[in-house]
């Protein structure tokens, strides 16, 4: 049975429909790719399945229960994790105590929180910069502590939003590293990117969305023959 | 080591100085810490900018007033009860307000407080409209076998420094506390805090609770020590404003800093209304520009970055 599991969800924002009819499962175990062309809607279905945006019609469950109208902490709690494509850091905190918050979810002693809060840094090659100010990090480690902040949570499905956006080709290379050690760590991922090659690498499954719709699904090589793909990112005549 | 200095220095004062206009001004000061500092955990902590905690004041200054005259209850039990009505009627503010954010949030505690004040002014058989009530007699009162006497400043200076040292405690408990840190993540980026799994309502709400229990305390103190309570004394927009003063100040999130802004603003305050009498307030909003354009972070928050040693405090030290 699929671990996350979403059924006809549908958002309007006023007339426009910014996810229609969009049904998709992850399974236990693997990395799912969602992609599509700017302004398809897939920063709204992540939006809609940790609880900043409730459906307009719709489910989402997780290992079968719903989830659906939950707030976010709610979401958090229940074992999704997001991080968001603009990374959202406390700016103003060091990157310890970053995760440290994030691991109060699980944890309410601090000296368990911190525990963990360490072991995910470690995890993810941001010891080093501990005590550095979320705010003084470079945008490679922001993203590294986006992804510590979701992780210390404890997820059972990660929602990963464009991890690697604006990272050059080396620091490419290490995120998508990363995304795999989270897998091989137990996670569920789902994946929210436009850096293709690192995509077509990772994912086990991708699911292609176009003005909120889902266009095609499948493995990444079968996806990128698709005709409708290519129709959406690059026209019809290159179709 | 501060802190022991701090008590002793607050405990022996009142014994080594009898001149009443000088205790009357510390009690002034320690009335106003407890207001700095309720307005200070919800404002400073949280981030959550309120301008309507005069409502809070308020409805402590009634419960106590009110228990007294109508119910004949001493205000020394009035003053926690009167922290405790300000709590519950927080609940129902803070569940509606919290709907909004930043300066929406603001405006409806603005609010707020109007209704408050038209409520007082109103809704006679319970507040006695604008007129209000006038404490004619304190009931006696026999400590350690010796009578207070009401006239004097003394027992009011020690009530009031009671007052000031739980507003300071709970501060420094909430500053540890986990809840703390979470109004931290609140402060510095709400959907962050949501998406690591912060209650971020339910923190806000008892967060509220809180700074209103304290700024009831402050306003059954106030009815308790001026005996007289009425809608423009207690309910008046610019307590709530003197409350965000002091906190800003003295140094947002701090422990101490409400302490600090307190004594800087009520002394400058009763300095200059000393000597101008009229149009003392300019000099007042002088004083607090200048603050804010210099010190931004506060006198506490400066002297913290600018002491050597105090540099690698954690956020939200003292």
């Amino acid at each position: 049975m699929a671990l996350l599991e979403c059924r006809g969800l549908t958002r309007f924002f006023g007339g426009l429909k910014a996810v229609g009819n969009l049904t998709f499962e992850v399974a236990e175990g693997e990395i799912l790719g969602l992609i599509g062309p700017n302004g398809a809607g897939k920063t709204t279905v992540f939006n809609l399945v940790t609880g900043f945006v409730r459906p307009s019609k719709g489910q989402v469950r997780l290992d079968g229960r719903s989830i659906v109208g939950l707030r976010p902490n709610a979401v958090a709690r229940s074992g999704v994790a997001r991080t968001f494509q603009i990374v959202k850091p406390f700016p103003g905190l060091s990157a310890r105590e970053n995760v440290t918050l994030a691991a109060f979810l699980r944890h309410r002693a601090r000296s368990d929180a911190e525990r963990a809060a360490d072991e995910v840094l470690e995890r993810l090659g941001l010891t080093h910069r501990a005590t550095t100010l979320a705010s003084q990090l470079t945008l490679m480690d922001q993203k590294r502590l986006e992804m510590a902040k979701a992780l210390a949570t404890a997820p059972r499905v990660l929602l990963l939003d464009e991890p690697m956006g604006g990272l050059n080709p080396s620091e490419v290379d290490v995120a998508a590293g990363i995304v795999e050690s989270i897998r091989r760590s137990g996670v569920t991922v789902v994946l929210v990117e436009h850096v293709m090659k690192a995509i077509m690498r990772i994912s086990d499954r991708v699911v292609v969305m176009h003005h909120g719709e889902k266009i095609a699904e499948g493995s990444p090589a079968s996806v990128v023959q698709d005709p409708q793909v290519i129709a959406a990112y690059f026209g019809t005549r290159a179709a | 080591m501060g802190w022991v200095g701090g008590a002793v220095a607050v405990a022996v004062l009142p014994i080594l100085v009898r001149n009443t206009f000088f205790l009357h001004v510390a009690i002034l000061v320690f009335m106003w810490t407890v207001l700095g500092a309720a307005w200070n955990v919800l404002g400073g902590f949280a981030g959550q900018v309120s301008f309507g905690h005069a409502a809070l004041f308020g409805i402590g200054a009634y419960t106590t007033i009110i228990l007294f005259l109508k119910g004949g209850l001493a205000p020394w039990w009035g003053i926690p009860l009167g922290g405790l009505v300000a709590a519950l009627a927080s609940v129902p503010i803070g569940l509606i307000c919290f709907r909004l954010r930043g300066p929406y949030f603001s405006l409806a505690t603005l609010a707020v407080a109007e209704l408050a004040k038209l409520a007082a002014l109103n809704w006679e058989w319970v507040t006695n409209g604008p007129i209000g009530f006038l404490i004619t007699t304190l009931p006696s009162l026999t400590v350690l076998g010796r009578r207070v006497d009401w006239e004097a400043k003394t027992p009011f200076y020690v009530i009031a420094a009671l007052l000031m040292a739980f507003a300071i405690l709970s501060t420094a408990w909430l500053r540890q506390s986990r809840l703390g840190a979470y109004l931290v993540a609140i402060r510095e980026d709400e959907d962050a805090a949501e998406a690591i799994g912060i209650d971020t309502v339910r923190a806000k709400v008892v967060t509220l609770g809180l700074s209103a229990f304290l700024a009831g305390l402050g306003g059954g103190f106030y009815a308790f020590y001026f005996r007289y309570v009425d809608p423009d004394a207690v309910l008046n927009i610019g307590l709530s404003m003197e409350m965000v003063f002091i906190a800003m100040v003295g140094g947002l999130g701090t422990v101490v800093g409400p302490l600090i802004g307190a004594i800087f603003l009520t002394t400058v305050g009763e300095a200059v209304r000393e000597h101008f009498q009229v149009g003392h307030l300019i000099f007042y909003g002088l004083f607090m520009m200048i603050v804010i354009r210099f010190l931004p972070e506060g006198i506490w928050g400066k002297v913290r970055s600018v002491l050597p040693g105090m540099r690698a405090v954690r956020h939200g030290a003292p």
